[in-house]
């Protein structure tokens, strides 16, 4: 008897610990979002303490989903950049990961480089890419199309060649800043910051990766995309899947990036939106980050199912 | 024969050549922070002294000063350790009953604590405020930045250690069994020499991950526990004036994890897919 209960007592700190900071809070969540309830009222002073007089029923779900302007354009924006990032990720994790996966001169600083942007902190990463190299007129970004657009000017004193130079207009640099460009800032750090990520799985797979098979399809006269279409890209299957699962619910709940690169501004996605909303609207916040929840177990289903089927082999 | 040759003598040369130009274009970004870090805020935003500028170490000596750089940095390293000390004291007999006793709700379990790592952050951030704020008035406390560094990862944590426990043969420890070796014996003498590689690089990567978190740390706290992440937040420098302080405080908050980072990319794997790439 007693060597079944000691495994429990051991497990009991960790479980109950998970359990309190997983349900505490969210049930907080969960009721607030069913309550009128805001910080700042002078005319309805009443609302500004949680309470069940204030009952409204799915109200705040009605609101967010339907009257606030914002949560499908959230929606949409997420799904833009987390699939943008989740596309270039695995294509470029998937390049690389096949590049490195030779044996070269200097092939562990190569590695050493390429696996470094993923251990540079979310905030660092924003403040770096938005300034020092996308700003249009201070970063690299600007620097580089004023220094194109310098040399386009010395052309066009050229005798023959001058006359067509001065046809072309001055370049403009992107403003990552703005509205409709916002999200591309986001996408290309996070990119930058992932990829490695990405390269890295795919590469610890490759190692695992049966190569008599593949000595075996190059006598029989396949090509090196027939080898990699037919036997490494199915054996990369999983690893795929997983780093797809992994981002999408990591990158759905980005935060500091779009709040460093314009607080927001165009470019939202649920977890801002519950922020903007926690400044004075609780209701509409709690029912914001009920949806977020249920958006996340869509994809947290999957990914689990899977780990969960590797577990115990 | 000598076509196949021909190919081999260009994929030699070529593949390397494209992973090196490859590699140093992604590392490219945090070499040009390095290298701003080095100029003065007014040499860092002129084109012209773009590569050519006498380097100074004049942002690195005033970074005290000009961001209190020293305490965010001691508060990241308190939080980072004691979160990570006290998810292994949680997680690892834990994890030590689930890979050598496991039950048939084991599995279950394991799944679950991945489950609540899942939930958006984002959905709890006014009830977190609330409570810690207004009922147990430990909002902005190093208290609770341990206490929240440690519950988010201990999932991972459990994860980590129990793929690395359930490696170990379960033979040993029953010839132990068979020999009249106590519990406590068993495991002093026969786990934690074994155990002891699993559990260092978890640890490591816990400590990690507690670093660079960015949600929480940012968000619960306002100046007595704030963490780097916090003081990098707080400086974006929209105006871009800054570029040569921000770069040197950039540097020494990424420098150091960056290269406890170069150690633990094997780790990193496993602790990041569940162990379910290997």
């Amino acid at each position: 008897m007693a060597n079944r209960s000691l495994p429990r007592l051991l497990q009991t700190p960790a479980v109950v610990l998970l359990l309190l900071w997983m349900l505490v809070p969210l049930s907080m969540t969960l009721y607030f979002s069913f309550i009128r309830y805001v910080l700042n009222s002078l005319s309805r002073p009443e609302w500004t303490k949680p309470s069940l007089s204030n009952w409204r029923g799915l109200g705040n779900y009605e609101y967010v989903l339907f009257k606030a302007k914002d949560f499908w354009f959230a929606i949409e924006n997420s799904l833009f950049i987390v699939g943008s990032i989740l596309v270039l990720t695995v294509t470029l994790g998937l390049a690389l990961a096949m590049l490195v996966n030779r044996s070269f001169p200097g092939r562990g600083i190569v590695r050493v480089l390429l696996i470094s942007p993923f251990f540079v902190m979310p905030a660092v990463n924003a403040v770096l890419w938005i300034n020092m190299i996308l700003d249009p007129v201070l970063g690299l970004n600007g620097i580089a199309v004023a220094g194109l657009n310098g040399i386009i000017d010395g052309l066009r004193d050229f005798p023959v060649l001058g006359s067509f130079f001065s046809l072309w207009p001055e370049f403009e640099p992107i403003s990552f800043r703005a509205t409709q460009s916002s999200a591309y800032a986001v996408i290309i750090m996070v990119t930058w910051q992932w990829t490695p990520f990405a390269v890295l799985i795919f590469m610890t797979s490759l190692q695992s990766e049966d190569e008599s098979q593949k000595e075996a399809a190059i006598l029989d006269g396949a090509n090196a995309w027939s080898r990699f279409r037919n036997l490494t890209l199915p054996h990369l299957g999983r690893p795929i899947a997983i780093v797809v699962m992994i981002q999408s619910i990591f990158h759905l709940s980005l935060y500091a990036e779009i709040e460093i690169v314009s607080r927001g501004n165009g470019n939202k996605n649920l977890p801002y939106l519950i922020g903007e909303f926690s400044t004075n609207n609780i209701g509409a916040a709690s029912a914001t980050g009920i949806l977020a929840v249920i958006l996340a177990n869509i994809v947290a289903i999957f990914l689990l199912r899977m780990v969960g089927k590797s577990l115990m082999d | 024969m000598a076509l196949s040759a021909q190919t081999s003598t260009f994929s030699r040369i070529f593949w390397p050549l494209l992973a090196w130009g490859i590699a140093l274009i992604f590392f490219f970004p945090i070499f040009w922070m390095v290298f701003t870090s080095f100029k003065t805020d007014a040499d860092a935003v002129k084109p012209e002294h773009l590569f050519a500028f006498k380097p100074t170490l004049e942002n690195y000596l005033n970074m005290t000063e000009n961001y209190d750089y020293w305490r965010f940095a001691a508060n990241s390293v308190i939080t980072s350790v004691f979160a990570t000390v006290f998810a292994l004291i949680v997680g690892v007999p834990a994890a030590y009953a689930m890979a050598f006793n496991p039950s048939r709700h084991t599995k279950d379990i394991l799944v679950w604590m991945l489950s609540t790592k899942m939930l958006p952050a984002a959905a709890v951030l006014y009830p977190m405020t609330f409570l810690t704020k207004n009922f147990l008035g430990i909002f902005d406390t190093h208290f609770l930045v341990i206490f929240v560094l440690c519950l988010i990862n201990l999932p991972i944590v459990i994860w980590m250690l129990f793929t690395y426990f359930k490696e170990i043969p379960k033979e040993i420890i029953e010839a132990g069994k068979m020999d009249g070796v106590s519990t406590w014996g068993e495991i002093k003498a026969i786990l934690i020499p074994l155990a002891w590689g699993g559990v260092a690089s978890t640890a490591l990567l816990t400590f990690i991950f507690c670093l660079n978190e960015a949600y929480w740390t940012v968000r619960l706290t306002t100046t007595e526990a704030a963490t780097l992440s916090k003081l990098i937040e707080g400086n974006r420098a929209p105006e871009g004036l800054f570029f040569g302080r921000l770069s040197a405080v950039s540097t020494a908050a990424v420098g150091p994890i960056i290269v406890l980072g170069w150690f633990c990319q094997k780790q990193l794997v496993q602790g990041l897919t569940f162990g379910a790439v290997k």
